[in-house]
């Protein structure tokens, strides 16, 4: 079966549904497809621009924008310095496609916030979904951290404890844990938050947690509050209990990151976008520089999808964007060149704070996110790539992974949408 | 400081330590067995997992495949949920002397071990992975062997016969006086207190760790420390134990074990006996190897990697070892350097731990004047799992959980099945990928013997699968920070645990497990920041 | 175990997306999940067969898992084969049989299909077999159409165009729903395609999810074999229900290692068919305006069939016709699945999405191309459903099916 499209996009993650929001926003036929559910659904839903001081990497970094223009000047092969043009107007867009969908996000100032975790950490992020948009911790008068029964992935006094050490509460600031039942069972955190829209739900577990509040309390929770990107459950519960309540980060299966991947899924397919998940590209006809054709299965069943634009947005080797064997690693759907050093791909310590070179390594791009090899000369003219796919981003240190998404992908659908007829 | 009395102090808590400690609290004399870590962090968790028929010295070496058939047959009756009836092949390719099968069919007669040549095109049939080039093949009485369980089993043992056990406790002096021994004094690992036990011998069951033990008292026992790699595959790759039909040599040996496969081993000479390092090129050597009797080898995930250091024992010039075998060795120190009150036991294998305990104690009791006969090889380590007790495990953790619970727990089960049953939310699965209950895992952070998420894995299989521990150590952080042990420092616990996985994993990391350390990486450095948490 | 399963199994990396995104999973807690059920719980079945969580049976073979997989984990045929081991192990209750067996059940309809029909309708009857059978009393049965597809079809003398097409038409279009047979008809007449109808054995799939798999493996083989030698014979072969198409070209070789290479270029949903027609400038695009909005619910098993909606192209030539994507995910009633009383509640729990959507939109009339999510779509909201194909028949000036 063969299909004709404007721009095709390869790859269901964050940057590939910007690039197809973009794309699409500017009169293009687009066409997206996937192997499965990008690696944005195990995010933390939150858009982490620059987490830290280029000098002291300890440090909260408190102007990312201004962070990210020092370290395009220090280290131009990162792929910030590629999108810097956009990066601004990017997060506008971000924001704008967000609030149309009754998702906002907000920002803390134009600095970071720094939203508690789970394990009790706390993690800078530049743009926070409103549920998870927690204020300065050293202001709050007193924290509630409230678990559920019946979900195996949240432990209130694990958090509380590692918060308490972490010394961002006031010393004297209450800091209390409670257990609350949602009704019994082992759930997983999809199933507690559908149980959870349920009003009926919510009232009990409104009963449960009302003689633990205590005046000018927080209320932390596991992020399972509401389905949907437009859930209201965060926003009822908070207004029932008259405290606020906000979903901290947790490890996947986890809401904020599933919703945002739904909303922006849900606002392309509404401007037109063709998406297709469950069709694996598996590899590409290329001529004279330009990919004349992809070559993808869906059910085992070979489909041929041409395009003017071809946006590879398939992820690093989590996302399958790329592939490796021992001392070697390569781009799977066109084989472009991943560089690999000579260096071990790994740190010793699994925590290295100089993290480890497999998550740097990617595809080398250059200004318009196109291919480039060895000597900087692209190698296919019409194809960019997006998102984690880019070398040279250490993201889980430097807690920059879906910032380079949303610009990234924002970027190559914007310079899709200019390629004429 | 802690002053402790027994007859006899052991030291190492091996397969042959803990095997000692059992026969000796079998026959009655009061012991005490100390260990420097966990039990099994050393050698009898870092090999195989292969309870050897013994076909594989068939030919080098008649006595010690002897040893070996007779020592498995007792295993399989006295510790039957420790050892996998597996079955073994020996295969034979093309490229292998034709001739050497003769002469190992003749060695296994010879041994009293049964091999039945069997129909290469039904083994291919049953095992799609081995090569199609296999000429022949034969089945023999090898089996899988859990290491941990059996450890634990001959503790558990001893336990009820009075013995007691000591682990994170490093022996930091042995005492004597007018040529004799008279205690140990030891360190606690955990929190650096001291302890000393007076007792009349002392046995150095410390595995690779002999020879430093025996400096101690002014000794010189002379341990070669032969690292060996393995890597383990992240699903049963085969049903049977598969063996290389030649002499023996690198990376030809495949046990499936539980829910995965390893192959092993390579060998090299090391200094240190704590050298677990396993090596990224020997892990590509191992894989060449593998691949003459597994074609499709490189394609299948390695989960990760790991390496043990055996203990071999060469008699140097300094004679008076009494050699059992060419496999292991009695050292009387009295007899051989005139300190009354020690031997040394180093060298064998696995497989043979139970003799060699055997052996040791016989010498020991001789010279404490205990007349009584050794049990070891009649009394089963455990009651087996009733039928009935089977099925009410079915009922709280389905059908592998509970198979896989009542194997790891033993003697414990039905204690841990009464608790979900009465408490249903504590049948939840914490490690998924080992399918391991959260009563389980309360049950192995009760036991007193747990200090460390590590300690809760060797008892649990938990951490071991597919994720190494991505999911489930988090969640059985959460699940014990209500235990004082666990109450402490989280970050320590997690990073602890974590770094010892992520060791394994680190030779292997390409193709799908690459993959999974980058969702790992993902979750502890980008969600949760770890990398900055103190 | 064949060496793509094992690599399949070794793709799993637990990051749980299946789970997130399986319907069952999210609203009970009776289902362990697909990432429990399948490559977990593999691990396990390669030393153990019996390895089998009870909860498999709460699976409704929707795929879902294993279109959201970033892995390429086949999670569903995992479950597939553990729900056969299950069966085979502890039996299937009489019911499932029953159920499982679409092709006797229309074959006995069709004696009296309007007493069928009315007795589907009795209150107490229907009680009765829920108390006997568990067969939910809530859930409205399809009703049996007075003559068989395979009854009604004439061939129509066309111009010749040299193509030779077979439609696989499957129970519920020959028993339920001919009119999507003769609509087929009519639209590849509109464009000179004469169209061949054989008796088919039914593809399986019921079968299959009910765990039933040695008797859907002989089905698998006779219908192959007749597929291939029309195949041999020139002809295309052209579907209208998603779920046999997968089960035919996907599932015959997941499940049964059978080749279904052939059907890979040869057997084309039917707007596929019409999309190459389309691109090779013979499809007649000569249509009636219908100025009408309708939904469109994409069923589960055209979902995982990973090639997207075929009807889009086509029906966008349509003049007036807007089509909205519903983009509720799964209906919940996956075939035998919703008519079983322990299972009803889920499945109506499941649909609650797509009742919210129908609302949402507005709409009147909803077309999918699944024969059971047209009825469970029916039953949960009410409004007429149709399956695409009517639209265009419609469009191309047969049949009146859609108000205007």
């Amino acid at each position: 079966m063969n299909k004709y499209t404007d721009v095709l996009i390869i790859g269901a993650g964050l940057s590939g549904l910007m690039a197809a929001a973009k794309a699409a926003e500017q009169g293009k036929e687009v066409m997206l497809v996937a192997k499965g559910m990008g690696a944005v659904g195990l995010s933390s839903g939150c858009i982490d621009l620059w987490g830290y001081n280029l000098e002291d990497p300890n440090q909260v970094c408190q102007d990312p924008l201004a962070e990210i223009a020092r370290l395009c000047a220090v280290n131009p092969q990162h792929p910030y310095a590629r999108v810097r043009d956009v990066l601004e107007e990017s997060l506008l867009f971000f924001r704008r496609v967000c609030q149309e969908n009754g998702n906002p996000y907000l920002d803390h100032r134009g600095g970071n916030w720094l939203l508690p975790t789970a394990l009790g950490t706390l993690r800078p992020t530049y743009l926070a979904p409103a549920s998870m948009a927690v204020g300065d911790l050293q202001q709050v008068r007193g924290v509630l951290v409230v678990g559920f029964r019946e979900l195996k992935d949240f432990y209130p006094d694990v958090l509380a404890a590692n918060l308490k050490k972490s010394g961002v509460l006031q010393a004297d600031c209450p800091l209390n844990t409670l257990m609350v039942c949602a009704g019994g069972g082992e759930l997983t955190p999809n199933t507690l938050a559908y149980r959870l829209e349920n009003p009926a739900v919510v009232d009990r577990i409104v009963d449960q947690i009302k003689p633990h509040l205590l005046p000018g309390a927080v209320l932390l929770l596991p992020p399972v509050l509401g389905e949907r990107w437009d859930s209201q459950v965060a926003k009822n519960l908070a207004e029932k209990l008259g405290h606020p309540v906000y979903e901290v980060t947790n490890i996947p299966p986890a809401l904020p990151g599933q919703r945002l991947q739904q909303m922006l899924l849900h606002h392309v397919k509404g401007q037109g976008v063709e998406v297709v998940i469950g069709c694996t590209v598996n590899g590409a006809r290329v001529a004279d520089k330009r990919c004349t054709e992809v070559l993808a299965t869906g059910a085992g069943k070979p489909i041929k999808i041409s395009a003017k634009t071809v946006i590879l947005a398939t992820g690093s080797f989590l996302g399958g964007g790329l592939e490796s064997k021992p001392g070697k690693a390569w781009e799977s759907i066109f084989g472009l060149p991943v560089e690999t050093g000579h260096e071990k791909w790994s740190a010793r310590d699994f925590l290295s704070m100089a993290g480890h070179l497999f998550n740097q390594m990617g595809i080398k791009v250059n200004e318009h996110l196109r291919p480039v090899d060895k000597t900087g000369e692209v190698i296919i003219e019409n194809v960019m790539v997006t998102g984690a796919n880019l070398a040279g981003c250490n993201h889980p240190i430097e807690k920059c992974g879906n910032g380079v998404a949303v610009a990234s992908g924002y970027k190559a659908g914007k310079l899709a949408g200019e390629v004429g007829e | 400081m802690e002053t402790d009395k027994a007859q006899v102090v052991v030291i190492g808590g091996g397969a042959t330590g803990t095997g000692i400690l059992r026969d000796l609290a079998l026959r009655g004399i009061p012991a005490i067995l100390v260990e420097q870590g966990d039990l099994a962090h050393g050698t009898s968790s870092r090999f195989h997992g292969l309870l050897h028929s013994g076909a594989r010295y068939a030919v080098k070496d008649k006595e010690a495949a002897r040893e070996c058939i007779e020592e498995n047959m007792i295993l399989r009756r006295i510790a039957p949920n420790c050892v996998e009836l597996t079955g073994g092949l020996f295969v034979q390719l093309p490229e292998d002397d034709p001739q050497y099968a003769d002469q190992w069919i003749t060695a296994c007669t010879e041994a009293g071990i049964s091999c039945a040549e069997a129909d290469v095109q039904e083994l291919i049939k049953k095992n799609p992975v081995l090569s199609p080039n296999v000429t022949r093949a034969f089945k023999v009485p090898d089996c899988a062997v859990d290491g941990f369980r059996i450890l634990w089993g001959n503790v558990n043992s001893a336990r009820r016969y009075g013995a007691r056990v000591l682990t994170y406790h490093r022996v930091s002096a042995i005492h004597q006086s007018n040529g004799r021994v008279t205690g140990v004094e030891l360190i606690n690992q955990l929190n650096g207190q001291k302890r000393s036990i007076e007792c009349e011998m002392v046995i150095n069951a410390a595995g690779p760790w002999g020879g430093e033990v025996a400096a101690m008292a002014g000794l010189e026992v002379n341990v070669i420390k032969d690292k060996g790699t393995l890597v383990a595959y992240n699903h049963r790759l085969m049903n049977m134990v598969v063996n290389r039909l030649r002499p023996p040599g690198d990376g030809d040996i495949f046990v499936p074990h539980g829910t995965i496969t390893i192959l092993g081993t390579t060998s090299t000479t090391v200094d240190d006996p704590g050298c677990t390092k396993p090596g990224h090129d020997e892990v590509l050597a191992l894989i060449k190897i593998g691949q003459e009797m597994v074609p499709e080898l490189e394609s299948y995930r390695l989960i990760r990697a790991f390496a043990g250091v055996r203990p071999l024992y060469q008699a140097g010039n300094a004679t008076g070892g009494r050699s059992v075998t060419r496999n292991f060795a009695l050292l009387d120190h009295q007899q051989r350097d005139g300190l009354a009150g020690m031997v040394s036991i180093v060298g064998g294998k696995f497989t043979t731990f139970r003799l060699m305990a055997e052996k040791t104690v016989d010498l020991v009791a001789s010279k404490l004047g205990v007349n009584a006969p050794c049990r070891t090889a009649r009394e089963p380590l455990m009651t087996p799992v009733s039928e009935e007790l089977l099925e009410r495990g079915k009922k709280v953790f389905g059908v592998p959980g509970a198979r896989k619970a009542a194997e790891r727990l033993g003697d414990s089960f039905a204690q841990v099945v009464e608790q979900v049953e009465k408490n249903p939310d504590k049948g939840r699965i914490l490690c998924e990928c080992e399918v391991v209950s959260l009563a389980e895992i309360e049950h192995a952070a009760h036991s007193g013997d747990s200090f460390t998420l590590g300690d809760i894995r060797r008892k649990t299989r938990m951490g071991m699968g597919t994720c190494q521990g991505t999911f489930c150590s988090y969640r059985t952080l959460g699940a014990l920070s209500g235990y004082p042990q666990f109450a402490g420092n989280h970050w320590e616990y997690l990073t602890k645990f974590l770094q010892k996985r992520w060791k394994g994993m680190r030779p292997v990391l390409w193709g799908q497990q690459l993959r999974e350390a980058q969702l790992s990486t993902g979750i502890y450095c980008t969600l949760f920041a770890m990398e900055r948490m103190r | 175990m064949s060496s793509d399963h094992r690599l399949a199994l070794d793709n799993c990396i637990k990051c749980s997306i299946c789970v997130s995104h399986c319907p069952v999973a999210r609203v009970t807690d009776k289902f362990a999940g697909p990432k429990q059920n399948g490559p977990d719980l593999e691990r396990f079945r390669l030393e153990e067969p019996a390895a089998v969580h009870p909860s498999i049976g709460y699976c409704t073979n929707c795929k879902g898992c294993d279109v959201v997989c970033p892995s390429g984990v086949a999670v569903s045929a995992m479950n597939c084969r553990a729900r056969g081991e299950y069966v085979s192990m502890h039996g299937a209750p009489l019911r499932d049989k029953i159920l499982a067996r679409v092709d006797r059940m229309g074959k006995a309809a069709r004696l009296a299909p309007s007493l069928v029909n009315r007795l589907a309708g009795l209150r107490p009857l229907r009680l009765l077999a829920e108390k006997m059978l568990g067969i939910s009393a809530a859930m409205t049965m399809p009703r049996y159409a007075q003559k068989t597809f395979l009854e009604l079809y004439k061939p129509q003398n066309v111009g010749d165009t040299g193509r030779k097409v077979l439609y696989y038409p499957g129970c519920y279009v020959n028993y339920n729903a001919p009119e999507v047979g003769l609509a087929l008809a009519e639209v590849l007449a509109h464009n000179n395609i004469r169209v061949e109808v054989e008796q088919f054995d039914c593809c399986g799939l019921p079968l299959i999810a009910n765990g039933l798999l040695d008797t859907a493996r002989d089905q698998a083989k006779k219908n192959l074999a007749k597929l291939q030698g029309y195949i041999n014979r020139g002809y295309d072969i052209v579907t209208t229900c998603p779920s046999c198409h997968l089960t035919l070209r996907q599932e015959y070789r997941e499940l049964f290692q059978l080749n279904t290479d052939p059907l890979h270029e040869k057997m084309l949903d039917v707007f596929e068919y019409l999309s190459v027609l389309l691109q090779q400038g013979k499809l007649v695009t000569r249509f009636e305006e219908l100025p009408l909005q309708v939904g469109y619910h994409q069923p589960c098993h055209l979902k995982a069939a990973g090639c997207g909606v075929p009807s889009r192209e086509i029906l966008q030539l349509i003049p007036g016709l807007r089509v909205a994507d519903l983009d509720a995910g799964c209906c919940g009633l996956a075939g035998t699945y919703g008519f079983k009383k322990e299972k009803y509640a889920i499945s109506q729990a499941i649909g609650s999405n797509v009742f919210n959507a129908v609302k949402e939109l507005g709409v009147r009339q909803v077309i999918s191309e699944c024969g059971m999510c047209q009825l469970q779509i029916h039953h949960l909201t009410g409004v007429a459903v149709y399956h695409p194909l009517q639209v265009l028949a419609q469009a191309c000036g047969h049949g009146k099916w859609l108000a205007k």
